[in-house]
């Protein structure tokens, strides 16, 4: 799930593909991502987990990091 | 909201409230002082509090138990967005359709007489709107009716946000008693102070100084107009985060966190940046309730970059006022959005531009023009 998430977010929604994402790298906060990639990320979460992630849960406090990300996809 | 009732029921409250033992009782009692501060601002608006939230209450009831809850969710929504068109976009409404009537004679002409503006209805049938919503999505339980009511009516958000979640405001009010904390009180006492600076002295002042201007433009250069705009740009900001700062608190000196709504805005070094700093409740609950649903209706391209943040932010700009100048305004930042996601999709595509991008003088660049695109803007939010 981790490397599939972070393969998505580099090809996807980052300026330089080449830039290194760790599982605590911070994405919505530091601006990496923007709201508009948040529909899209939602989406491919959908499509390749099978779990609908209700907006509210994508927010820069919970949904910042790839780590976060995994835990709050386990909730659901 | 700075007025001797507020303040007068408020600190009254405050002291009964860390009197009172029991959790349940202090509920009541701020539900109480919550409809008298109502009650003395506008008696007509305690009917539809009450109404609404009666209403709402047995819809998210039914949206958690019954099979259908997409359907009853649906009817729950259009009920809350009835009461909101009914009491405040009616007479606007009425005035685009007889608009149109007139270019067509068969049509008739109505005449709907503007009804009373309910207090705080912009923010309850939002509130409300996330309430089923979330319960819906299953992110929420329904509550005790009780809670529902003072999530509601809550005397210190209720004027002027922020549009505050069921979800973080229902698990601080149903303990079974909040602990009383000096830090509370002083925090609360010193945000009050805060926002009090910000309204009366900076927005005040501003608007003492810029409103002469305002009411006889045409008699002014249009550098002097520039500065009123600038001026504006400013007063609107204080006027607006003071406004947030005492609702924050206030409620604070009862023990309740509410979310922040204010996060240097016009530091932010683009238009969807300044969205995440900028009434960050509405920001929020636009992105939550109208964005993502929108984005959902088509994968076309031209949908997701241009319609969906465009009519998100018309409406956004309809919310706060119903008039063509609040859409204007709306629509302005739809459109920095939507130009704004052409840029991003624009910089992956040449990754040398990308890199220019990072540094810290563009950064800067990014800030003055975003506040330069806001401040225009509120050209037509005036």
């Amino acid at each position: 799930m981790k490397e599939k998430l972070i393969e998505f977010i580099r090809d996807e929604f980052l300026d330089e593909p080449d830039t290194e994402i760790t599982e605590n790298t911070k994405l919505i906060s530091s601006g990496m991502i923007d709201s508009f990639s948040l529909v899209s990320l939602q989406a491919f979460i959908q499509q390749e987990f099978g779990k609908r992630i209700p907006a509210p849960r994508i927010t820069a406090e919970s949904f910042d990091t790839v780590k976060q990300m995994i835990e709050v996809i386990k909730q659901f | 909201m700075i007025s001797f009732e507020f303040f007068g029921i408020l600190i009254l409250s405050v002291v009964l409230y860390w009197i009172i033992p029991r959790q349940s009782l202090r509920n009541l009692l701020l539900i109480l002082a919550s409809f008298a501060f109502i009650y003395l601002l506008d008696q007509w608006s305690i009917a539809v509090v009450a109404g609404l939230s009666l209403v709402s209450y047995f819809f998210g009831i039914l949206i958690e138990k019954h099979p259908k809850r997409s359907l009853i969710h649906a009817c729950g929504v259009v009920f809350v967005l009835g009461v909101l068109i009914a009491f405040k976009y009616l007479g606007f409404l009425s005035g685009i359709f007889n608009s149109l009537a007139g270019f067509i004679n068969a049509l008739p002409q109505f005449e709907i007489r503007k009804l009373l503006l309910p207090l705080g209805i912009s923010y309850i049938v939002f509130k409300h709107i996330s309430y089923l919503t979330d319960i819906k999505w299953g992110l929420i339980k329904p509550g005790r009716f009780i809670d529902f009511l003072l999530y509601s009516s809550l005397f210190t958000i209720f004027v002027a946000g922020p549009i505050e979640r069921f979800e973080n405001f229902k698990p601080q009010v149903e303990q079974s008693r909040l602990p009383f904390s000096w830090c509370n009180i002083d925090y609360g006492f010193m945000r009050i102070v805060f926002g009090m600076f910000k309204k009366l002295i900076l927005a005040d002042w501003i608007g003492y100084f810029i409103s002469p201007i305002w009411e006889n433009l045409h008699h002014y250069g249009q550098w002097i107009r520039l500065l009123a705009l600038l001026g504006y740009s400013f007063q609107i900001y204080f006027d607006f985060a003071g406004y947030s700062d005492i609702a924050i608190g206030s409620s604070r000196l009862f023990g309740i966190k509410i979310m922040e709504n204010f996060n240097n805005p016009y530091l932010a070094p683009n238009i969807s940046q300044f969205w995440r700093r900028w009434h960050i409740s509405l920001s929020n609950w636009i992105k939550d309730y109208l964005f993502f649903p929108l984005s959902k209706i088509s994968n076309k391209r031209l949908w997701q970059i241009f319609f969906v943040p465009v009519i998100a932010m018309a409406l956004c700009g309809l919310w706060h006022g119903a008039s063509w100048h609040f859409m204007l305004w709306g629509l302005w930042h739809g459109l920095g959005l939507s130009a704004l996601q052409i840029w991003n999709q624009y910089k992956r595509k040449h990754k040398q531009l990308g890199k220019a991008t990072k540094s810290k003088w563009f950064n800067y660049a990014g800030i003055a023009m975003n506040f330069c695109f806001v401040t225009l803007g509120w050209w037509w939010f005036r």
